[in-house]
């Protein structure tokens, strides 16, 4: 894929403006190559197409699934295409008083554990990537090692001590252990980001007469913004859909969370209901891909990175 | 690293060694930024993991009694001699490392290779692939699981009627097919993060890097591999990395799959270890299988690990 026109100007000028003036030169001087440039753009934006149908495929049978009745899911002959669609298993989830509860519960921890990690993993990374000091080199290393640590060994002994200190069965405690596990990945990617700002930018600033967290704000802040999107976007996802630590967390049906709700419904009947556990996540996804939509066109609006200049 | 330095602009070169230095030690500073974040790490993984590897080395089996743990009886190492004489965790093992290798390899191709074509697609495409990327990312394994398992069901999947074996071919028997399956959920599942990651990584390549090296005669390979590639490189090793240490553990996808009772020819490490644990009540033994897959992980990835270090070890 990379071996056509990876890193033209015309592929590049995703980057950001300051190339149009460059990439319009170039043009002018390579015009016969242009049409030929524009056809492989085509024909990678078939091939594009083509992959995001493939890796939709899957949900999209969810979606047919939970269109279909239930006494025409075990049809000896799936069809690709609906036959008879009904809203039914949507309108039965959505009617569920219990969907709703923990639907707020977890917007709650979500939306705490995305502030929180993103706040104090941002200090945490500024603080690896602009300071030199004592156990640095242990800090690091704990923050990776920690990652590969088995959930389900932990989850014994966290058990313990969470209900001797009285956290479990509460969305705090939820928070906190949720906090780390996005914890080590925000700080890792959010250091990469603030070693990519040169420390001679913020100087600069101040010199220019910003107060440092003037600077911070106008400099730093726009500059590592696609880093902290990316980080928060990872922490949603990963909050959002966390089932096991939840799972041993949470026994009392008022502080379930999505997930957990999904699971209750899955053992709670004897059939499966596919169309309706279906139902259930995709309702639990449109949040996340509604917030993503949001977020993208901010940052595809200019703010994008590459902007690392000076 | 110093061709992280390379977006600067020519001429910072002597102005910003003499600020940097000073901003170098600050103090209590880095202490008290970090502070918040080690806390809470060390909370939820330090104490549970000592008391895990305590538990190791003991013959303990009332996991609903936690309070006896560690007064329960001392045994040394007979965990892991015995452990290390059976032929079943040699097996185990091969297993999770030949599964997880592949999930890895597949899961940061795939990422990367999307990576890159988002960058060379109209932005309506890109929005399109991107879109399809989230909404897949954004489904919990144990529904994604379920889907693949009614896609794949001898009777009434579709995957059967698209091939053409309706109603003949069973997916969830021979190991090769059974496999196949988990690693296609887990493949499936990971390649929306590794490449939405990879992409953000490619943003922050200045066009204008790329285009001197061009101007300066660099081929499209000489670029990706001097000029992309030392900048995207930490994004590349900590996604390596997570892969590695996610797929070895990979619990969900294979227990749903399965029907909540896998086959032993289906066993990673993880579903043995959970097994002896919470089916059999063997907790030491159990830990003793975490001990050791956590031993093997640091092993495989000690190598990147040695290279973050190198990359975060340099302060700026």
């Amino acid at each position: 894929m990379s071996s056509s026109t990876a890193f033209t100007p015309a592929a590049t000028g995703v980057l950001g403006s300051e190339s149009k003036d460059a990439s319009a030169a170039r043009v002018a001087v390579a015009r016969p190559r242009s049409r030929r440039k524009q056809y492989v753009r085509w024909f990678f934006n078939l091939v594009a197409v083509a992959i995001a149908m493939v890796w939709i495929f899957p949900i999209y049978w969810m979606l047919l699934v939970s269109m279909t009745p239930i006494g025409s899911i075990y049809s000896i002959h799936p069809q690709l295409l609906p036959s008879g669609v009904t809203w039914f298993a949507f309108s039965q989830v959505l009617h569920d008083p219990d969907f709703w509860t923990a639907f707020r519960n977890s917007v709650i921890v979500t939306f705490s554990t995305v502030v929180i990690s993103t706040f104090v993993g941002f200090l945490a990374a500024t603080a690896i990537a602009r300071f030199r000091f004592r156990f640095r080199n242990s800090a690091i290393v704990l923050i990776m090692i920690v990652q590969m640590v088995p959930l389900i060994a932990l989850i014994v002994p966290l058990f313990y001590i969470y209900s001797k200190i009285g956290l479990s069965e509460s969305l705090f405690g939820l928070v906190i252990g949720m906090l780390a596990l996005s914890l080590p990945f925000c700080i890792w990617t959010l250091r990469g980001f603030v070693a990519g700002v040169p420390a001679d930018l913020e100087e600069a600033a101040m010199v220019d007469g910003c107060t440092r967290v003037g600077a911070f704000f106008r400099i730093i802040l726009p500059l590592v913004l696609p880093g902290i999107v990316s980080t928060a976007i990872y922490t949603l996802i990963q909050t959002w859909t966390e089932f096991q630590l939840t799972n041993f967390m949470i026994s009392d049906q008022n502080h379930f969370t999505l997930p957990l709700y999904l699971n209750h419904f899955l053992s709670a009947n004897q059939q499966i209901l596919y169309n309706e556990i279906m139902a259930t996540a995709l309702l639990m996804a449109a949040p996340i891909v509604i917030l993503f939509l949001l977020v993208q066109r901010q940052v595809a609006s200019g703010l994008t990175a590459g902007a690392v200049k000076g | 690293m110093t061709d992280q330095s390379l977006p600067t602009p020519v001429g910072t070169g002597r102005g910003r060694s003499a600020p940097a230095a000073k901003r170098r030690h600050g103090g209590l500073a880095p202490y008290l930024l970090l502070s918040p974040s080690l806390l809470i790490i060390v909370a939820i993984f330090g104490l549970p993991l000592i008391v895990m590897f305590i538990l190791s080395f003991q013959n303990w089996s009332q996991i609903n009694e936690f309070s006896s743990a560690l007064k329960g009886q001392w045994t040394g190492f007979t965990n892991y001699t015995t452990l290390l004489t059976d032929s079943q965790f040699w097996q185990t093992t091969l297993r999770t490392v030949v599964t997880a290798t592949l999930m890895v390899g597949l899961s940061m191709t795939i990422g990367m290779l999307f990576a890159l074509l988002m960058r060379q697609v109209s932005t309506w495409a890109r929005y399109i692939l991107t879109f399809a990327l989230i909404l897949v990312w954004s489904i919990p394994a144990l529904v994604s699981t379920l889907v693949f398992q009614w896609m794949f069901n001898r009777q009434y999947g579709i995957v059967n009627v698209l091939l053409g074996y309706n109603n003949v071919h069973d997916w969830l028997v021979s190991s090769i097919d059974g496999w196949g399956v988990v690693i296609a959920v887990v493949v499936w599942g990971a390649t929306p993060m590794v490449s939405i990651m990879m992409y953000a990584a490619l943003t922050q390549v200045p066009s204008e890097l790329v285009e001197a090296a061009q101007l300066d005669g660099a081929n499209r390979r000489q670029v990706f591999r001097h000029v992309i590639e030392p900048i995207i490189r930490p994004v590349v090793l900590i996604m390596t990395s997570l892969s590695v240490f996610w797929d070895f553990q990979v619990f969900t996808q294979i227990f749903v799959l399965f029907s909540n009772q896998p086959n032993t020819q289906f066993y990673n490490l993880g579903i043995w270890s959970y097994v002896e644990g919470w089916q059999y009540g063997n907790y030491g033994v159990a830990t003793t299988i975490t001990a050791c897959t956590m031993v093997i992980m640091l092993v495989i990835t000690i190598p990147y690990l040695r290279q973050l270090l190198r990359i975060g070890g340099d302060a700026r």
